[in-house]
């Protein structure tokens, strides 16, 4: 009778870390709560009985998402931007609040139910039933590694794109000038 | 009303699903827009591998959470390079200034 | 093999398509090369698809179960139309080497042209109707694109905005038309529609053929859409003989032949096409008279030509329709290329400048000269035989007002096109151009297709014959040339006919000197005044056209405003949404 408390506190955490990555004024600490929430996803996950995905949430989302994101902040340097909402922080509280109050009841009745535990074989299905999402999944790796390259190759390039891009706006020279200043 | 595994999870990801939704809606910032979908994601493999459980098809839900998670991770980097992109081309991240910029 | 061709005659435009694409205007004889090659390559496999007509479907590639079997079917209709798309798009393109020579951008020009053609003959042998669909709006699309092509000219954007809005109109009723066939049937096979249709229930059968006739008004500017079809003459002139005269256009008469047999017993649609097909070649044909720009005369005279065809098929001549429809594509792609060329040669377009031209330009005058015979219907040049094979459909089985109205329409097109070629090539000249008769490339098309106007009526006897042995719906009674012949020799309808040419052909003569002073658009009084207003605006028709496409316009530019690109009211929006499906998901379970 432990375990159901302790998935209800991973995800009390969970949520709190991920309202800490959401307010957090910078960019750095909002990455590191992201892993946090990561994480916590993980442990729930494997209490659900999904290690495999328990796993790769682990090694994916609070690894390599994590270092891409550094990776990513460390190139653009911290943002100075503006904290207001565009739109009215009482209009978005209701609608989250009321969507989230709806869709939780709804779902609640079918969430009691007993699960039916049995040997649950990952692999098998994967590679069986749902071959498709194997290749689509080849697919989308490819074009995350092309993605990766985009986002490495940048610095070669930036040099002239910048040049060019910026040469008429009074604040693109700004941003040109403090940006050759640190390198 | 007894407290399980299941409706502990359950209340998890509407949780995560709100904070989520609510950063969505009032987040400026590219490269934090990009963490709050993560967030929302997490949120979304969860309730699928549940949904995998309690319909007793379970197999089905954690490949669907892996193909979610791969296709996520790859969102997210292509997002990155091109919030990149956007700060180096526009020179911020704000997205309602990015919005006003044309052609 | 069929299959393959099929392949190829979808595949090689398109490969086409995307090679030109790629070029980026670094190397303009490359450019022309590829695309005379990629062109004539689909107009050789269009050709080679005409033995391999049958019934069968030869391609069927199941698609899911929400859109049907991607299905083609290269029937005598599909293949006979496909090699008029094609081998009039390779002559065009050939043309365009002389016609476009010089001009920036060649790779965008001739990637859409090509892209068309693929499409054209897509949308032809398709045998689904969303697939249909789908080419259908490709064809608007590249037509869009080929009108603004010289896209510094607000005249030719207008012109294009006002084409895609017109012809998305009646993309509507086409898809509209395809799912309540989907909905009546579960199935959006063409043969299915055929075979079925009497067992859909009435009211949805009789939508579904309006559907279908809005659709084909829509895209072959027929009444009461006849007007962007001249504003479309902002195109480059190959393009207007392709797209506008021979092919796209074309369109709408091969939806309703194609579905003819399905729609037949509809209450008044063999009517309402009937009606259709006589007012838009009576209002056009009249708008002909005093039109001064070359191009807008000839575009005139394409929408009442093509009403010659939809009238055939509302009384029931389906062979009739599409041999005019070859005819037409023939003369009329002759006509428009011949008149590129001397706008070519002279810059403008406007008749009121031009005479005397025929001393400088032999060649040109003589072969627009054969067009003109032909779309005025003389023997025996191939719109002679299209023309009376339909006067005589509407004789023995259409109303007899309508027949008298197109005896009529005979006369008067006989009247503007010597009009238009007095006042081109003949009489006195009114302004001094140096110009200098077509360039070699120009000359190849132009020959073969007045090659073409002298003969294709021989090929009444094998079209007949395949249509006859590959439309299993279409109750087409196959025709040998003599038959033809003796049909047609025989009728006292034909002497009929030609006596009225003659008579527009006289009339002409004897008030040339009026006749060639009657301008669309001027101000001030005089002979043809009354015409002159008349036709001002189409007889009103413009302003309702207009209407509809600044409605239109006026509303996009309203929804544009919710579009603010700021990412926090879009997602507002997708929760409002996501919040709407919950409660109707709560409310529907209650």
């Amino acid at each position: 009778m432990f375990e159901p408390f302790l998935c209800l506190l991973l995800g009390l955490v969970a949520a709190l870390c991920a309202y800490r990555a959401m307010i957090s004024k910078h960019l750095l600490p909002s990455a590191l709560y992201l892993a946090c929430v990561s994480a916590m996803t993980s442990i729930l996950l494997y209490m659900l009985g999904a290690s495999e995905v328990a796993m790769i949430e682990l090694s994916v989302g609070a690894g390599l998402v994590t270092v891409l994101l550094v990776y990513a902040l460390s190139v653009v340097g911290e943002d100075t931007y503006d904290p207001t909402s565009i739109i009215p922080k009482p209009l978005a509280f209701l609608l989250v609040t009321v969507i989230a109050l709806i869709a939780g009841g709804m779902a609640y009745s079918s969430a009691t139910q007993p699960s039916i535990s049995g040997d649950v074989l990952l692999a098998e299905v994967l590679w069986k039933n749902r071959a498709l999402d194997v290749w689509v999944q080849v697919a989308l790796i490819f074009s995350g590694v092309m993605g990766v390259l985009g986002l490495l190759s940048e610095q070669v390039q930036t040099r002239q794109t910048q040049k060019s891009a910026h040469r008429n706006t009074a604040e693109g020279l700004a941003v040109y000038a403090e940006q050759e200043a640190r390198v | 009303m007894t407290l399980t595994i299941l409706n502990a999870v359950l209340f998890s990801v509407v949780l995560l699903l709100a904070v989520g939704f609510y950063g969505l809606l009032i987040t400026r910032n590219l490269i934090k827009i990009v963490v709050v979908l993560q967030t929302l994601v997490k949120a979304a493999i969860m309730a699928l591998v549940l949904a995998g459980n309690t319909s007793g098809n379970p197999g089905l839900g954690q490949s669907a959470a892996a193909t979610v998670l791969v296709a996520d991770t790859v969102v997210a980097v292509v997002a990155l390079a091109l919030a990149v992109q956007v700060r180096r081309r526009a020179g911020t991240l704000d997205i309602a200034r990015i919005s006003t910029l044309r052609g | 093999m069929a299959g393959i061709l099929i392949g190829f005659v979808i595949g090689i435009p398109w490969l086409g398509a995307v090679a030109l694409w790629l070029t980026r205007d670094r190397n303009s004889s490359l450019q022309h090369a590829l695309a005379v090659g990629f062109s004539v390559a689909a107009g050789i496999a269009s050709l080679a698809l005409i033995p391999f007509a049958s019934a069968r479907t030869v391609i069927d590639l199941p698609m899911g179960r929400y859109f049907g079997n991607l299905t083609f079917t290269a029937d005598g209709l599909a293949v006979t139309l496909t090699a008029i798309a094609c081998v009039v798009g390779s002559l065009a393109v050939i043309f365009s080497v002389d016609y476009m020579h010089g001009e920036a951008q060649l790779g965008r020009f001739y990637a859409f042209v090509l892209l068309f053609i693929g499409a054209m003959t897509g949308l032809l042998l398709s045998g689904n109707l969303l697939f249909m669909f789908f080419f259908w709006e490709i064809t608007a699309l590249c037509s869009y694109a080929l009108i603004s092509f010289y896209n510094d000219d607000p005249k030719a954007v207008a012109g294009g905005i006002k084409a895609l809005i017109m012809t998305q109109v009646g993309g509507v009723g086409l898809l509209a038309g395809a799912l309540i066939t989907y909905a009546a049937l579960g199935s959006y096979q063409v043969a299915d529609l055929l075979a079925q249709a009497g067992t859909m229930p009435a009211n949805l059968l009789t939508l579904a053929a309006f559907g279908f006739l809005l659709a084909a008004a829509a895209k072959s500017a027929q009444f009461p859409f006849h007007t962007w079809l001249p504003d479309a003459m902002e195109a480059p002139t190959p393009i207007s003989a392709l797209i506008h005269a021979a092919t796209m256009v074309n369109a709408g008469v091969y939806l309703l032949a194609r579905f003819y047999p399905a729609f037949e017993q509809v209450p008044g649609w063999k009517m309402a096409v009937t009606a259709v097909g006589l007012v838009s070649a009576l209002i056009t044909a009249f708008m002909a008279l005093t039109a001064t720009d070359l191009k807008r005369a000839l575009a005139y005279s394409t929408v009442s030509q093509l009403g010659y065809m939809v009238y055939a098929i509302g009384v029931g001549g389906v062979f009739a329709s599409q041999f005019h429809l070859l005819s037409h594509a023939v003369f009329k792609a002759l006509l428009f290329l011949a008149a590129g060329a001397v706008i070519h040669a002279t810059g403008t377009r406007e008749m009121a400048r031009m005479g005397a031209l025929g001393k400088q330009m032999p060649f040109v005058r003589n072969v627009f000269i054969l067009g003109a015979l032909a779309l005025a219907g003389l023997p025996i040049l191939n719109g002679f035989w299209s023309k009376e094979l339909i006067l005589e459909a509407g004789l023995s089985a259409g109303p007899q007002w309508a027949y008298d109205g197109m005896l009529l329409g005979a006369g008067m097109t006989a009247f503007y096109t010597l009009r238009m070629t007095w006042l081109v090539f003949f009489g006195t000249a009114r302004e001094t151009f140096h110009v200098h008769d077509a360039g070699r490339a120009m000359k190849v098309s132009l020959g073969l297709l007045a090659a073409g106007t002298l003969t294709t009526w021989l090929l009444a006897g094998p079209m007949s014959e395949t249509l006859h042995g590959t439309l299993p719906f279409h109750s087409i009674h196959s025709l040998s040339l003599f038959g033809l012949a003796e049909e047609i020799f025989t009728a006292p309808a034909t002497y009929l006919a030609l006596m009225v040419v003659a008579v527009g052909l006289v009339i002409f003569w004897m008030v040339r000197h009026q006749a060639t002073t009657w301008r669309e658009n001027s101000q001030k009084s005089g002979a043809g005044n009354w015409m002159t207003i008349l036709s001002r605006e189409s007889f009103g028709f413009d302003w309702l056209n207009r209407q509809v496409a600044g409605r239109t316009v006026q509303f996009a530019s309203v929804l544009q405003k919710t579009q603010t690109g700021i990412l926090s009211w879009n997602v507002v929006g997708i929760l409002s949404a996501f919040l709407a499906i919950l409660l109707y998901l709560v409310w529907s379970v209650k």
